[in-house]
């Protein structure tokens, strides 16, 4: 690397730490007004808490004592479908992509081979959901899988599955067959194989998978404003949904925002590398 | 499943591991739970979908219920429903569709492309060597975390025309502006309630948002090109210009087609921030095409509509991949034919 001049490196750090407080600044400002009385909310601007404004802890009380029963369900709804959803795209991504890696398919009668197959399936990643809503709608009403959560559950397994085997099958890909060879030379069926060998070894793909089917059902907001209604609310349609008489109460839409933000942003924090390996293999071979 | 009970194994290649019965039994055991799941979940809907679009079928209620019978309404499992082709009939005539699928273009386009732009100009800072870079990497990807949903709540408090910092200072900006000049300034953009500054406003909260991921993909890229690359074109007397425009650019250029792809495909789908932040509002000036589906379908419970619009949309996206996928060739066969 060339040596900057001094002034090439002001500008630079003056650069990021302008883009650094556009990042931030948002956050900030969901934090402190949660902890805003509804008066420093809806005047003018207050920046710097017991300085320009004095907090209080009413908001997270009401909500997380007082209103705590109803918080705890939509949590609770969006912890049960986000986890489930992402086990099931963990087993069922992992199964196809090993298959896809490790064996020579072909479709006759339409003359598809491995390639095809894997094009096919994550190519359905790309499928705008709103064309495939109003079927979901009136199979699940058929059903009674409306406002469940094996609704939902089965809803977003389906979603996140091209990612996951597109992203599994890569990740076998990578993994060399000797240790399979000598644990079936050994005597192991291929199911062994699969469960004791080759997936403790694919543990860091299948924790890219896990993160992103868990982030993407997580944030899912369409699926789960058409698909529930009442006991099934997940959290982004509980807070989309929150805008009572008297307008937005801002003060308790910024707590709720930070209690559904918390979980993926901490996640998202700690295995911050397998998102982006997770970006890159996506897309740089995709 | 028809195609799942046709898999049949090939003749090995020498390299390969011989395939017994039992591998043969596997093979099918490893991919159909996929197959069948994205069958019945994906396929299956997409052409049923298909079938409901080309029916009036309405939300049964109270009122109709019982009322209708035939293979219409079995397509629309009981609810009160008659094919007719009236849905794509009124799909050039309607005023609002028309609208919501121009909006999704406006979105598509010019929001991927602020967000490439953008999101390039960040990647080439974090490409540079410098005191903190891990930090400012961690910081830079903060926005991409959150929930949409929740990106388009704190969009709002920062766009609110009252209560929000921006309003604040903008006043303060009009007043100085005031003061000095002496004349009566006064800066207020109608950031959220003026028909043709909204949809910007959309643009500029998804971006907040997305931007990470461009740059992410983007500086992916960039970390791959070796330095001596750079080295040998400097020695030759490139200036720092001419390095990204011969360098940088083209190289990258594979990347980035794929990255602004993948963001444009995403932004087809936007919906949520939308809904959160305007509903759509004023008017009908910030509503995409999703919004307008799922409109259609809680509101008025018009199911038969909703999925023909939900078809325009799968045409307007396939239209656009392939379209992309074209001219990305040819720009790339191009590239690669001029600099390499």
């Amino acid at each position: 690397m060339k040596k900057r001049s001094l002034r090439a490196t002001i500008f630079l750090y003056a650069m990021l730490i302008v883009w650094a407080i556009i990042c931030v600044f948002p956050f900030y400002w969901l934090f402190t007004t949660s902890f805003k009385r509804p008066l420093d909310v809806n005047r003018v601007p207050r920046y710097i808490p017991f300085v320009d404004y004095q907090p209080t802890m009413d908001h997270w009380k009401f909500l997380l004592v007082d209103e705590q029963a109803k918080t705890w369900r939509y949590f609770r709804n969006s912890v049960i479908a986000a986890g489930l959803s992402c086990v099931f795209s963990v087993i069922v991504g992992s199964m196809a992509g090993y298959g896809l890696s490790r064996f020579r398919y072909r479709w006759s009668r339409i003359g598809w081979k491995n390639d095809n197959i894997a094009f096919w399936i994550i190519s359905q990643r790309f499928l705008p959901p709103a064309a495939l809503v109003i079927p979901f709608i009136l199979f699940f009403n058929a059903l009674r899988l409306i406002d469940t959560h094996p609704g939902l559950i089965l809803a977003y397994t389906a979603f996140n599955l091209p990612f996951a085997v597109w992203i599994m099958r890569d990740f076998f890909n990578s993994l060399p067959i000797d240790l399979e060879e000598s644990a079936r030379v050994d005597g192991a069926t291929r199911w062994q194989t699969f469960v004791r060998i080759v997936l403790p070894l694919a543990t860091p793909g299948l924790v890219t998978v896990a993160l992103f089917s868990f982030i993407f059902a997580w944030n899912e907001y369409l699926f789960a404003l058409m698909l529930t209604n009442f006991e099934a609310i997940t959290m982004p349609v509980y807070l989309a949904g929150m805008k009572s008489t008297k307008g937005i109460e801002w003060w308790y839409m910024s707590a709720l925002t930070l209690i559904m933000v918390a979980p993926v942003l901490l996640i998202g924090l700690f295995l911050q590398r397998y998102i982006v390996r997770g970006l890159s293999a996506g897309a740089i071979k995709g | 499943m028809a195609n799942l009970s046709t898999i049949k194994p090939l003749t090995p290649a020498t390299e390969d591991i011989r395939e017994s019965g039992e591998d043969r039994l596997f093979k099918r055991v490893f991919l159909s739970p996929a197959v069948a799941i994205l069958l019945i979940l994906s396929i299956f809907p997409l052409i049923w979908s298909l079938g409901v679009s080309i029916t009036d079928c309405q939300r049964s209620t109270q009122a109709n219920a019982g009322t209708s019978t035939g293979v219409a309404s079995a397509l629309c499992l009981g609810n009160p429903a008659q094919f007719s082709l009236s849905n794509y009939g009124r799909v050039p005539t309607d005023e609002r569709l028309l609208n919501a699928a121009k909006n999704t273009l406006f979105y598509v386009l010019v929001g991927v492309t602020i967000q490439y732009v953008i999101g390039f100009g960040i990647a080439i800072m974090l490409n540079q060597e410098f005191f903190g870079r891990r930090f400012f990497r961690l910081i830079f990807m903060l926005p991409m975390m959150i929930t949409p949903v929740a990106a388009g709540y704190a969009g709002r408090m920062m766009f609110d025309s009252g209560i929000s910092p921006l309003a604040q200072f903008q006043r303060t900006i009009g007043t100085f502006l005031s003061n000095l000049t002496g004349a009566d300034i006064k800066i207020a953009i109608p950031w959220l309630t003026d028909t043709g500054v909204a949809p910007y406003t959309m643009i500029l909260i998804d971006s907040w948002q997305w931007i990470p991921f461009m740059t992410l993909l983007l500086l992916a890229g960039m970390q791959a090109i070796p330095d001596e690359v750079y080295e040998a074109a400097r020695v030759d007397g490139a200036n720092t210009r001419q390095l990204f425009f011969r360098i940088t650019f083209p190289i990258m250029l594979p990347i980035s087609l794929t990255a602004l792809l993948i963001r444009s495909l995403e932004m087809f789908k936007l919906v949520d921030i939308i809904n959160v932040v305007t509903g759509g509002g004023p008017g009908s000036a910030t509503e995409s095409l999703v919004m307008y589906v799922f409109d259609t379908a809680l509101s008025y419970g018009n199911y038969g509509y909703a999925a023909a619009i939900g078809y325009v949309l799968l045409v307007m996206v396939i239209a656009f991949a392939t379209a992309f996928l074209a001219i990305s060739r040819r720009v790339t066969t191009q590239q690669l034919g001029t600099s390499i």
